[in-house]
């Protein structure tokens, strides 16, 4: 219920400004290599699984490129998707916030196209998405080769299950305390998710949900305001009772 | 440095600022962390409910406790449950407060050198409470409030075990004396069960059956369905009230007795005389053992009792004469207030009656002994033998001796002599402050446990949250101890945890279906028990009051604080008394005549003095009281706890978020200090045996009280009709206001269309929708857009209001509201969105300029009292809508008042223009202010708790109709009647608020005032506001209309 100020716009350019040149001044330095190269005779080393992929990728460009598939010649798991969208859910220079584990929307709802409501179950029924019990994570996982475990977000996940400690995910949709929103009443009504979530099958990582539709003078549109609810309602012939939300 | 174009630059600023605003305007990060495991039964976001027994008093009710994501939010009545069927008080509703108390203990701890409580390890206190233990043997003591049954077995084991020390029962209002006379009257020594459901006339000698009695909730609910108005008048039960005091039921009933206090007893055996003597021919048969109860009864005629009592003869007759043509009727014997030094005999008396018109094996039965029961003089032992020094070790679980004890006992000082004092409590209280070793105890809500509230019903404690803190179950705790001790010690006793000895308890039944159920019910059918010899030997006359002045002290039960139990819990403080609607504080009640001989006016404060001390507490002059009478309630006087005892004004020592403050002195007086530590003929405590000299101290305290006057003034509030009229049929009188004007033609002569064109079309404007003319005949139907489903309303019926405030509390927990503090309530900012006014008689016709701060018009004898519940109105022509410069009030298509609350900037016209003063206003962040951790644990998640500078008000629980709509809508159906309950209609135990959508045709609202047709009013309807909440007025059974 609190609403605070806004930071004036001029405050925040100037120390955006800041921040910016500082940011682009480490970005140089701390650019980190995927691979390492041998120096003698340029034959690259595969150190992980994920390794192994890129530098298949790269030997299809280049057949001269020499390299040393070691122990993960004929590795598969965890497959070069599931590598790719782990580096890209744990970005920090993506937008959004970092999440304890490195977990792509992408990769399983895009590309395994895993139902939302199979993790995110009980929206048909309750008001709340609800995030998953670790144990749905493991579900899945806990059958997945060992090899996985090279992925920092597998074992994230695992150490977790073992500890018995639940994991604390950023909160990226948020509403304001005051609107009492009913998953279960849209869902039955047939709205796909991405009504309101947007394309999350197309992240890897989820950016906030303030930042995904933008004003044209570059000031961020809150998707989650009542004027974008009110003219979906309004477009469906849905309640526009204040009541049916405000209470 | 890399270079760094335009282009670049602009992104790089646009995603900063982004962030940058985002963070600043929604609270971001906030953490989401779901379930490990996810508990089958748990959806998040979805309500998971367990059958439980609340354990506030001794009643025993049932319980269904609503749980959000594995925390308990609202406690709601179990509707299988045989004693309270659904319905709770509000001292069960405000049991949750327990759990998430800011004082609670969070660890076990021990006095260090000090003199301070510091935590200390578990298994260190339980090895020191076992060495304890073992070395003083017989030199152990318990003292305890009545147990479960499976703690109080396993209690027994354990002293057994560990050396045989010495076991109390205490409880501070058992009816100890009504025992006693069942086990002289009927030989069995069992507390009889008064069932007042079908029955056709009620005597009630002092017990206040309805509030604090022997079973409140169920009484009340057998009782408003016994005088239920609806039914022909003929069958409509009467209710004749005897004791000094106009309480709670006394202002509910039809005749009020007002004898020498005392003399209840020969009251009722002449009033039994009178019936035997109105009984001849073959009827006249007064039940099982007449001659002996006939001889008994021979030296008490009328005449010579009336004037002992100061009740006419020609009352005692009369009403003995109604008694005998009862058809069902019952007396109650008296309660804690009128527990004199000869409690056992009067409660006899009482028990003669009821065998003299035949109520005994009907209306009262009479159930097997119980193996245990509280035992004053037990307690009288255990101080004497402390005093002794011959106690080394005493544990206290579940009481608070040090303040519901007289403190002519010398319990405190008789601490001091005791080495280890070991105290279970889960919160301080002035007996945990005393003790060496706390070793604190789940709350119920964290325990298993089982409860025996009569023989028939046996009831489960279930957990339902993980104990919150580093807290102990009391029955582990023994383990624990018997275990620490040694093998021998602990071999007799059960292995496991206490939870294993609960359910081994239960084997004999099905232990999940019991869980299911919140136990096993199988009724009580008991055998009708003759008269016992012992009855010739009683002996009857008044007890003596001992003590110099002109005053009886009566010391009354608090409605809301019980014995005092209740006084750490901010609602039940803030819940203003039923009687005089003061909240937070102590006062005397005098009459207003003594007031005026005294010289004395509303909160000046009194000096009340007796044999054993003197009080110094402010007056509170009222007619409902006889002359030589000075009550004053139990309850408050505590010098411990955050809510009991007094501190600073919050508000204006600039206190910060998560501050406490200071605990000051005690708040109120504790009525336990000038009286005398006496008992009965039988050992029971009495509190009927002082008197007290009454004077002024010259200073006034201002009384935090919530309604200013109890005189209506003619105004359409709180209304009465006689049962004569009623029964002759006809519209309601107040009918011609349901057309405003009420005048012929003055409809037509109001130039209201035009004046207020705008107020119409602000209205449409806020979505109201449709033409609507400003004056109208009333229907509230109309009242919401034509093409809605919905109308919701509410129909109250007065007469079947007791005042209890269980709705207040019920709200108050359902919709988050805050306490706010003895300090703005006397400035008036209450919070509360329902309250219960109480009007007195018809009031003068016009508002007087120069009236007294504060009047009474209650009349000794003479009981007109209408307890009308307040709460908002729903208008169909809302007063507070057109007012709202933004809107944020608005009349729903459904027909709702509705407050977004984010919309709200305070401005409070709608309050200023609203006739019924229901709104409420947030003059600070209650939600930082009042709710230190862990309190906001309990909060309604389904309701948003309102911020600094937003009006409030009732809602009709829109959280409830919008989550039973949308169940409805998945099941394609729409709502069906009686299917949305607000939290005020679920709780009331005599059902007086129906709440449903008027336009079903099989609504209960509507069919309520349908079936009283005779008596609906529209609370100042002349205003036109179009309530949607109809009032039933309060019946007048006049004399001659009873059975």
């Amino acid at each position: 219920m609190r609403d605070r100020a806004r930071p004036s716009l001029l405050a925040v350019i100037a120390l955006a400004a800041v921040a910016a040149w500082i940011a682009a001044d480490l970005g140089d330095g701390a650019k980190a290599t995927a691979e390492s190269t041998t120096p003698e005779a340029g034959t690259r080393v595969a150190r992980s699984v994920c390794e192994a992929h890129e530098l298949r990728e790269l030997q299809k460009k280049d057949p001269d490129l020499k390299v040393d598939f070691g122990e993960f010649k004929d590795a598969t798991w965890p497959t070069r998707a599931a590598c790719l969208s782990h580096a890209a859910a744990g970005d920090p220079d993506a937008p959004g916030p970092l999440q304890p584990i490195q977990f792509s929307h992408k990769h399983h709802a895009g590309l395994y196209q895993i139902d939302c409501q199979y993790c995110h179950s009980g929206t048909d029924r309750s008001p709340s998405a609800g995030v998953p019990a670790t144990e749905v994570c493991m579900g899945c996982h806990a059958q997945f080769p060992a090899s996985y475990d090279e992925l920092e977000g597998i074992r994230t996940l695992k150490d977790h299950w073992a500890k018995k400690q639940p994991i604390e995910w950023v909160q990226i949709h948020r509403l304001p305390e005051y609107v009492q929103f009913q998953h279960r009443a849209h869902v039955r009504a047939g709205f796909a998710c991405q009504e309101c979530h947007g394309k999350v099958e197309t992240y890897d990582k989820l950016p906030l949900v303030e930042e995904t539709v933008w004003w044209p003078w570059l000031l961020p549109a809150h998707k989650l305001e009542m004027g974008w609810c009110i003219d979906c309602h309004r477009r469906n012939n849905a309640t526009q009772d204040c009541a049916a939300c405000h209470y | 440095m890399a270079e760094l174009d335009r282009r670049e630059f602009l992104k790089l600023v646009g995603t900063s600022a982004g962030a940058a605003a985002a963070v600043g305007c929604s609270d971001l990060p906030e953490k989401l962390i779901p379930y490990v495991v996810q508990p089958e039964e748990i959806t998040p976001g979805l309500p998971v409910i367990y059958a439980s027994t609340c354990q506030e008093c001794s009643a025993g009710c049932g319980v269904h406790v609503r749980t959000r994501e594995g925390r308990p939010i609202k406690l709601e009545g179990n509707p299988e449950h045989p004693i309270n069927r659904g319905k709770l008080c509000a001292r069960g509703q405000a049991g949750l407060g327990r759990t998430y108390h800011p004082d609670r203990y969070q660890s076990a701890l021990e006095r260090d050198a000090s003199g301070a409580l510091a935590p200390v390890a578990w298994d260190q206190a339980i090895a020191r409470l076992g060495a304890a233990v073992s070395a003083a043997g017989r030199r152990t003591a318990v003292l305890t409030s009545p147990l479960g049954p499976t703690l109080s077995g396993l209690l027994d084991s354990w002293l057994a075990a560990t050396g045989g020390g010495m076991r109390v029962e205490y409880e501070p209002f058992a009816p100890e004396a009504l025992r006693h006379a069942a086990e002289v009257v009927f030989g069995v020594a069992s507390v009889p069960v008064f069932d007042l459901s079908d029955t056709d006339f009620v005597i009630d000698f002092g017990s206040d059956c309805l509030s604090t009695g022997l079973s409140p909730v169920e009484h009340a609910r057998q009782l408003s369905a016994a005088r239920d108005a609806a039914k022909e008048s003929a069958r409509a039960a009467r209710l004749v009230y005897v004791g000094p005091r106009l309480d709670e039921t006394a202002s509910q009933s039809d005749e009020w007795l007002a004898p020498k206090p005392g003399t209840e007893g020969i009251l009722a055996l002449a009033i039994a005389r009178a019936a035997v003597d109105a009984a001849t021919g073959p009827d006249g048969e007064i039940g099982v053992a007449a001659s002996a109860i006939a001889r008994q009864l021979s030296g008490f005629g009328a005449d010579a009792v009336a004037a002992r009592t100061e009740v006419p003869a020609e009352t005692i007759r009369r009403i003995g004469a109604s008694l005998a043509r009862a058809r069902r009727p019952v007396a109650l014997p008296p309660g804690v207030a009128l527990s004199s030094s000869r409690a056992t005999s009067t409660a006899a008396a009482v028990l003669f009656l009821n065998a003299a018109i035949g109520a005994v094996g009907h209306t009262v039965q009479v159930p097997p002994a119980p193996s245990r029961a509280p035992s004053f003089r037990d307690t009288t032992r255990l101080i004497e033998a402390m005093k002794a020094g011959d106690v080394d070790v005493l544990i206290v679980h579940g009481a608070n001796p040090v303040h519901t004890l007289p403190s002519a006992s010398g319990f405190a000082a008789a601490l001091g002599k005791v080495k280890l004092v070991v105290s279970i409590a889960s919160m301080p209280d002035e007996t945990s402050a005393l003790a060496h070793l706390v070793l604190p105890d789940h709350t119920t809500a964290e325990s298993w446990g089982d409860a025996a509230p009569r023989p028939g019903v046996r009831s489960i404690v279930q957990p339902t949250l993980r104990p919150l803190y580093d807290t102990r179950a009391f029955g582990d705790t023994l383990l624990d101890t018997a275990r620490a001790i040694g093998a021998a010690a602990a071999a007799n006793l059960p292995a496991g945890s206490f939870r294993s000895a609960v359910e081994a308890a239960w084997k004999d039944t099905n232990w999940r279906a019991a869980l299911q159920r919140g136990g096993v019910f199988d009724g009580g059918a008991w055998s009708s028990p003759g008269i016992a010899e012992g009855v010739a030997r009683l002996q009857f006359k008044e007890p003596e009051i001992a003590g110099d002045g002109d005053f009886v002290l009566l010391a009354v039960p608090s409605p809301m604080l019980g014995d005092g139990r209740g006084a750490n819990l901010g609602l039940l403080q803030e819940t203003p008394d039923p009687i005089t609607k003061i909240a937070w504080q102590s006062w005397a009640e005098i009459s207003t005549k003594s007031a005026d001989s005294l010289g004395v006016r509303p909160g000046d404060v009194l000096a009340v003095e007796t044999a054993s001390g003197k009080l110094e507490v402010p007056v509170w002059p009222r007619g409902g009281l006889r002359n030589d009478v000075v009550a004053i309630a139990f309850g408050q006087g505590h010098t411990v706890g955050s809510f009991a005892a007094a501190t600073p004004d919050e508000y204006s020592t600039g206190l910060r978020a998560g501050e406490r403050p200071a605990p000051g002195p005690a708040r109120g007086v504790n009525v336990n200090a000038i009286l005398p530590a006496q008992s009965d003929e039988s050992g029971g405590r009495a509190f009927l045996v002082a008197k007290a000299k009454v004077g002024k101290t010259g200073r006034f305290q201002r009384l935090p009280y919530t309604q200013g006057t109890d005189n209506k003034r003619g105004r359409l509030l709180g209304e009465s009709i006689s049962l004569a009229a009623l029964a002759a049929g006809g519209p309601s009188p107040w009918a011609p206001n349901e057309t405003p004007g009420h005048v012929p033609g003055a409809l037509a002569a109001v130039p209201a269309a035009a004046e207020h064109g705008e107020t119409g079309e602000r209205r449409a404007a806020a979505g109201h929708g449709g033409e609507h003319e400003i004056l109208r005949a009333y229907d509230p139907v109309n009242d919401s857009v034509a093409e809605d489903p919905y109308r919701w309303g509410m129909t109250i019926d007065v007469d079947k209001c007791t005042g209890c405030s269980a709705c207040i509390v019920a709200c108050a927990v359902e919709n988050n509201i805050p306490t706010v503090g003895e300090s703005l309530i006397l400035r008036n900012r209450t919070m509360q969105w329902i309250r219960i006014e109480r009007w007195i008689g018809e009031g003068e016709p016009v508002l007087e300029p120069a009236r007294p701060d504060v009047e009474s018009r209650e009349q000794l004898g003479n009981v007109d009292v209408r307890n009308a519940p307040m709460l908002c109105q729903h208008c169909g022509a809302a007063p507070c809508e057109p007012v709202c410069p933004v809107f944020a009030t608005y009349h729903s298509p459904s027909g709702l008042n509705g407050m977004t609350y984010n919309r709200c900037i305070g401005t409070r016209y709608c309050s200023n223009n609203c006739p019924y003063k229901v709104r409420r206003f947030n003059w600070f962040d209650y939600q930082i202010e009042r709710w230190p951790d862990p309190m906001g644990l309990g909060l309604n998640p389904d309701v948003t708790v309102r911020a600094q500078g937003v009006m409030e008000k009732c809602t009709f629980c829109v959280q409830r109709i919008q989550a039973a709509r949308l169940t409805a809508k998945g099941e394609k159906r729409a709502v069906a009647a009686g299917e949305v309950q607000t939290a005020c209609q679920q709780t009331c135990p005599t059902g007086a608020i129906v709440f449903d959508n008027l336009k079903l045709a099989d609504n209960k609202a509507g069919a309520a005032a349908n079936a009283n047709a005779g008596r609906t009013y529209h609370a100042l309807h002349p205003v036109n506001t179009r309530p949607a909440i109809t009032y039933l007025a309060k019946v007048a059974r006049e004399e001659g209309h009873e059975a």
